[in-house]
């Protein structure tokens, strides 16, 4: 009671300044008053509730006709009107120092205001109490009252640490639909409030100095993710200026602490960003959190991983490398990194040395160890792929065999990798039967696996059971009606056992899938509605200096050590694609250009096996556009030259598709094949010598070969390759089994 | 045909609401014999798909949202209040407020396949959880135990946990992961805490053995994120537990301790001792002020409080408002270089302890050498000064309004402030102020 009565003691003591001009003396007397609320409050939160029967009997007290909830409700009234004064308070302080400061006259210095504990626990106990009510709302509206204040020097940690709480909130407690915006009056029913308590709403008689000025020109959110995102930017900025950075014994606490408060506002980024996938602009955040992070695995770890799902695979295996450094125990990070060495980096040898640091964990690694084996044959596997000389690749593939022979062993039963891998294997080096065997038990476990099916369509066509394996890919583009992969493979199945006017029909098909895929209305710039198509369009100059990496023959395409530049410009058009539509599918091929142009040439090629030079050379104009220094539309047009029967043409164009991929083995084949024509031999001899070893099972290869031997004399050497090339043959699949992609 | 589909998943509910909880896991066993119940449930969920993925006129619904800058005043803050130093960071620059699409457009799907089985649950798993206020317990505990056994089936874990039924590991995405962790979170922040964690721990598992870098990252920041905050389980029905404390917000970090604010002006003297040509660096000297303002709101401030000469609040106010000199008319050169040698005097002074160094050095970055400074001070600070009074007399003209908000300050009743300064450039107002408010008390 007193307090109250000094309370409106010093309310008039504050008039009486103002009307007297006395404003140097209204801050103190503010503060005062505010103070003397909060005291208020905490006296009353003192008094334990009277229960309704207990005041019936003491009428006497001035408590005793006040039901619980009334009191609750003077006690936030109490906290929040002081909550309000003090605020008002400095901010009129430090308006009144600052008038004093800009005077010319040397004025008196302007004290160090800070909160003292009445003023912090009058703005902090408002809402500390609706939350343990049960209030979200009203807890909600009155963070955001405090924030919207105008600020001041004094109440900077006292917003950086309510924003991170009312982020907290945001992300933690409240969903879209529940949400209302901070300029928008709280829903009176909301499901964030306890229904079994009643809240109440004071009216006030007066507002704080708010940011606002007018509020056309300020942000706004409109959602719960906006809204803590904005929070917490703010609260980073804040904390990341009290980064603590030197590394002297004595500040180690201050270390710690402005540590802790700057990782718990990045761990909250990481949620906000993370549901809405905004990986990129997350690893910048994150990329900024460095200055804390000397030592801190958390820290390095969350970048690394930022860094991985926003694609910047080459920077990610340098912050994996200091996460492993850190961490040496823990199997998944040298995973993570072989992840990225044998995915879009092709780093093999790091590849091959992350693997191991994983086998050498032993049992240690548990459950991830049969993934340290998986990850060595696969690393092994490309080598073979890649290796120039014979006795290297089959090197690899023994080592390759071997690794996935222990995955075998040491995975669960339920796993079906190690069938799939060792089938994979077994078939690059041309072992059919047991290939099919495994592959059998992959499918076994795990029926619907694309690859696997894929995998087993290929060999079928090894065995040249054409229309098993097309029923095959039928059956699995019924569950994978958009893979691509799936679809090339069909294009040729086609053509070969129903005819060339079917396969078209599949390209036009997949030409439809493509558009319905990448033509959607691309939302982000709807004002202008144009159509990722369309964007993508505008990118295309820059297209034009890249070339067009293999599909269907990695072979000799992307995968090759020699085309490690198709390899970058991959990676740099994947992160295109990323970065062009969040909803643009994962799976499949990198960027819808390759896909595209990688769709004209099946269809030349279709129409080159149906002896239709102009149709096949308009189709590979489709691609020219898009891509005119690929070395694959170069061997297309060599293709349709020959057709023509313009053999000078030809060699000129395999001469420049060579030019810029010097392993690709069909173009290497087909350019013998016109210099035994042109009966220049031993030049002839010469090229096809490489091809075989660049692909020692290419049937066609061996084939021309012992041709070119033949017209030599060599009729001995010739033999062997024809023998070589009908063995060969045997058990070639219609597309190269390397199609399918080998990752982790 | 979709009547008949959701009449039979409909019947199927509340067959289940009725069963006691002891024949639960029987009838989940048998629940593969009912023939028309799984391509019901199939078709209900496609449809349901089809209806969320479109708006009211039939449009692809594309859901997006406006990334918040630091760098754009919003109702929370002004940009000029965060301070030079985040600002500057480019990175931030280039994300003012674009508006960025997190789902959307999707397909219709004629088919449910493996291939869009994940597009289709995740973008539902996204409608859940943009609802999940109005989820009761229930459905927030299935949630958890469907993600612990989806995520651990036919994996080492699964044996710990006595999961019987389905030993298959059935394939997951990551972008799924983070719709079931988003909900795993509001389940564990809001009384499933045993269930809740459980549950994070196993998508965690899984996301390892997959490596998912994008459910790994979310997941591990909620794990950290929750480390310190004592949550509490649901004592009584439909009471959501979020609390927040009371928490000291002086700041803990003492005085004196080299911050990435107070660096810069570290990092200044080491390096640009020698050279100092151009107005350019004279600014620093008002950001090396900055620098020390926002530290010094501490209690456990054990540093004598310097008073700071007159001059060295000019000087700053100078600097600050060189850029506005600069701006209309050039600088001499050679004034500037006067200034070197002082420079030279403050890099010697170097071993001394950092925060006194500071404050020496800040006082006599003007105390001693007049000359030239203080010339160049006299012009910055007569601009500043022009600048200002434009500024006064351009917020002016509704006076009457102006005084009456500024007497309504100090009352508590006081109506919307601000109305008063309702003009076009409302940081230039605010602004001014400002800089003589860290100057003056802080040192």
């Amino acid at each position: 009671m007193t307090a109250k009565k000094s309370g409106s003691r010093l309310e008039t003591d504050i008039e009486r300044c103002r009307s007297e001009g006395q404003w140097d003396k209204i801050p103190e007397l503010v503060r005062q008053l505010s103070t003397k609320l909060i005291a208020n409050g905490l006296c009353l939160e003192k008094v334990p509730a009277v229960s309704p029967s207990l005041s019936n009997k003491n009428t006497g007290s001035p408590l005793s006709n006040r039901s619980t909830t009334e009191q609750e409700q003077e006690i936030i009234t109490c906290y929040e009107k002081s909550g309000d004064i003090a605020l008002l308070y400095l901010q009129e302080a430090e308006k009144v120092s600052g008038i004093q400061n800009r005077s010319p006259k040397p004025g008196p210095t302007a004290q160090d205001l800070e909160l003292g504990y009445f003023l912090e626990t009058g703005l902090q106990r408002a809402h500390v109490i609706h939350f343990k009510n049960g209030n979200l709302t009203q807890g909600v509206g009155r963070f955001r009252e405090i924030l919207r204040a105008v600020e001041t020097r004094t109440t900077q940690n006292l917003r950086m640490t309510i924003a991170r709480q009312l982020a907290e909130i945001l992300l933690r407690g409240m969903c879209e639909q529940s949400y209302w915006s901070p300029l928008e009056d709280p829903p009176t029913v909301s499901p964030l409030d306890d229904p079994t308590r009643q809240g109440h709403t004071h009216s006030k008689n007066y507002t704080l100095s708010r940011l606002t000025v007018c509020f056309c020109y300020l942000f706004c959110p409109q959602e719960n993710t906006e809204e803590a995102l904005l929070l917490l930017l703010i609260s980073e900025s804040m904390a990341n200026r009290d980064a603590v950075l030197s590394r002297i014994p004595e500040h180690n606490n201050d270390r710690i602490i402005s540590l802790q408060s700057a990782s718990v506002v990045y761990d909250l980024l990481t949620i906000a960003l993370g549901r809405r996938g905004q990986y990129e602009m997350l690893s910048e955040c994150l990329e900024r959190a460095m200055k804390f992070a000397f030592e801190e695995f958390h820290l390095w770890y969350q970048l690394a991983l930022s860094l991985m799902a926003a694609g910047k695979s080459a920077r990610a295996v340098k912050v994996l490398k200091e996460c492993i450094r850190l961490k040496p125990n823990d199997p998944t990070i040298p995973l993570l990194a072989v992840k990225l060495c044998i995915g879009p980096l092709h780093w093999l040898d790091e590849g091959e040395c992350f693997a191991k640091t994983v086998i050498d964990m032993g049992e240690k690694a548990a459950e991830f160890r049969a993934k340290g084996y998986l990850a060595i044959g696969l690393v092994y596997s490309l080598k073979a792929t890649d290796a120039s000389l014979r006795s290297t690749q089959e090197d690899y593939q023994r080592k390759a065999l071997g690794a996935f022979q222990r995955l075998a062993q040491s995975l669960s039963p339920t796993d079906h990798l190690a069938a799939f891998y060792l089938a994979l294997q077994l078939a690059v080096s041309r072992q059919i039967p047991e290939a099919l065997g495994y592959v059998r038990q992959a499918l076994q476990l795990q029926g619907d696996d694309v690859h696997s099916l894929h995998l087993l369509a290929l060999l079928l066509s090894a065995q040249k059971h054409y229309h098993d394996a097309l029923n095959i890919i039928e059956m699995a583009l019924s569950e994978y009606p958009e893979n691509f992969n799936l679809l090339y493979t069909k294009v040729k199945l086609e053509s070969m056992c129903r005819g060339p006017e079917e396969a078209l029909l599949t390209c036009k098909h997949m030409l439809q899938i493509w558009k319905s895929f990448y033509n959607l209305t691309n939302p982000s710039d709807s004002g202008r509605g144009s159509s990722l198509l369309d964007r993508a369009i505008a990118d295309r100059r820059q297209l034009n200096a890249m070339t067009l990496p293999d599909f269907s023959d990695p072979e000799t395409g992307s995968v090759h050590a020699t085309s490690i530049a198709a390899s970058r410009v991959e990676q740099a058009l994947s992160e295109v694609a990323s970065s062009l539509q969040s909803s643009a599918p994962k799976h499949g091929p990198l960027h819808p250009w390759l896909t595209l142009a990688q769709i004209w040439l099946h269809a030349a090629e279709v129409y080159i096996g149906m002896s239709k030079p102009a149709e096949a050379s308009a189709c590979t104009q489709e691609a020219t556009n898009l891509f005119p220094t690929s070395h694959n539309v170069l061997y297309m047009r060599g293709q349709i030259a020959e057709l023509r029967g313009n053999v000078d043409e030809a060699k000129r164009w395999y001469e420049e598709a060579l030019s810029i991929n010097p392993t690709h083995v069909k173009t290497m084949q087909r350019l013998g094949l016109i210099l035994h024509q042109l009966q220049r031999y031993s030049l002839s001899e010469k090229v096809l010598r490489d091809a075989v070893q660049v692909n020692s099972t290419a049937h066609d290869v061996w084939n021309s070969l012992g041709e070119v031997l033949q017209a030599q004399g060599n009729a001995a050497a010739a033999t062997e390759c024809f023998l070589t090339a009908l063995e060969l043959e045997a058990s070639s699949p219609i597309l190269p089994f390397t199609i399918i992609p080998r990752a982790l | 045909m979709l009547a008949m589909d959701q009449g039979v998943v409909e019947e199927w509910l509340s067959e289940f609401k009725t069963l006691p909880d002891s024949a639960v896991s029987n009838y989940a066993a048998s629940l593969k014999d009912k023939g028309a119940l799984v391509p019901a449930l199939y078709k209900v969920i496609r449809e349901n798909y089809s209806d969320e993925i479109v708006d009211k006129d039939g449009q692809s619904k594309v859901l997006s949202f406006t990334v918040p800058s630091v760098s754009k005043p919003s109702v929370y803050h002004e940009p000029s209040a965060i301070g030079s130093i985040v600002l500057t960071e480019g990175a931030l620059a280039n994300h003012g407020l674009s508006r960025v699409v997190y789902s959307g457009p999707h397909l219709q799907r004629e088919t449910f396949t493996a291939q869009n089985r994940f597009e289709v649950l995740t973008f539902l798993l996204l409608c859940y959880n943009a609802a999940l206020s109005y989820m009761t317990s229930t459905s927030l505990q299935s949630l958890c135990q469907l993600s612990s056994r989806l995520c651990i089936c036919g994996y080492p874990r699964q044996q710990m946990r006595r999961y019987k039924g389905i030993s298959i590991r059935m394939t997951v995405t990551s972008e799924f992961l983070v719709q079931l962790i988003t909900g795993i979170h509001y389940a564990l922040c809001n009384g499933e805490v045993e269930l809740g964690s459980k549950a994070l721990d196993d998508v965690l598992y899984r996301a390892q053995l997959e490596l998912f870098p994008e459910a790994l990252l979310v997941g591990n920041a909620i794990k950290s994120s929750l480390r310190g905050a004592a949550l509490k389980s649901n004592s009584k029905e439909g009471a959501r537990s979020i609390q927040v404390e009371i928490t000291p917000t002086s700041s803990r970090i003492s005085r004196n301790a080299v911050t990435s604010l107070s660096i810069r002006g570290h990092r200044w003297k080491r390096h640009d001792a020698v050279d100092l040509g151009s107005p350019d660096e004279l600014m620093d000297i008002s950001e090396v002020d900055e620098g020390v303002w926002p530290g010094g709101v501490g209690p456990d401030m054990t540093l004598p409080t310097i008073t700071i000469s007159n001059s060295v609040t000019t000087l700053n106010l100078g600097a600050k408002a060189m850029k506005k000199c600069r701006l209309g008319g050039r600088t001499s050169k050679d004034k500037d270089r006067e200034a070197g040698p002082l420079i030279t005097g403050r890099a010697a002074s170097e071993n001394t302890e950092l925060s006194i160094k500071r404050l020496t050095l800040t006082s006599s970055q003007s105390v001693p050498k007049g000359g030239a400074l203080t010339s160049l001070t006299r012009t910055a600070s007569a601009v500043f000064s022009r600048s200002f009074e434009q500024v006064t007399s351009g917020s002016a003209p509704p006076s009457s309004n102006h005084t009456a908000s500024e007497t309504g300050r100090y009352s508590c009743s006081l109506q919307e402030d601000g109305l008063g300064y309702l003009s076009p450039t409302p940081n230039h107002t605010q602004r001014s102020p400002s800089i003589s408010v860290h100057l003056g008390s802080d040192l």
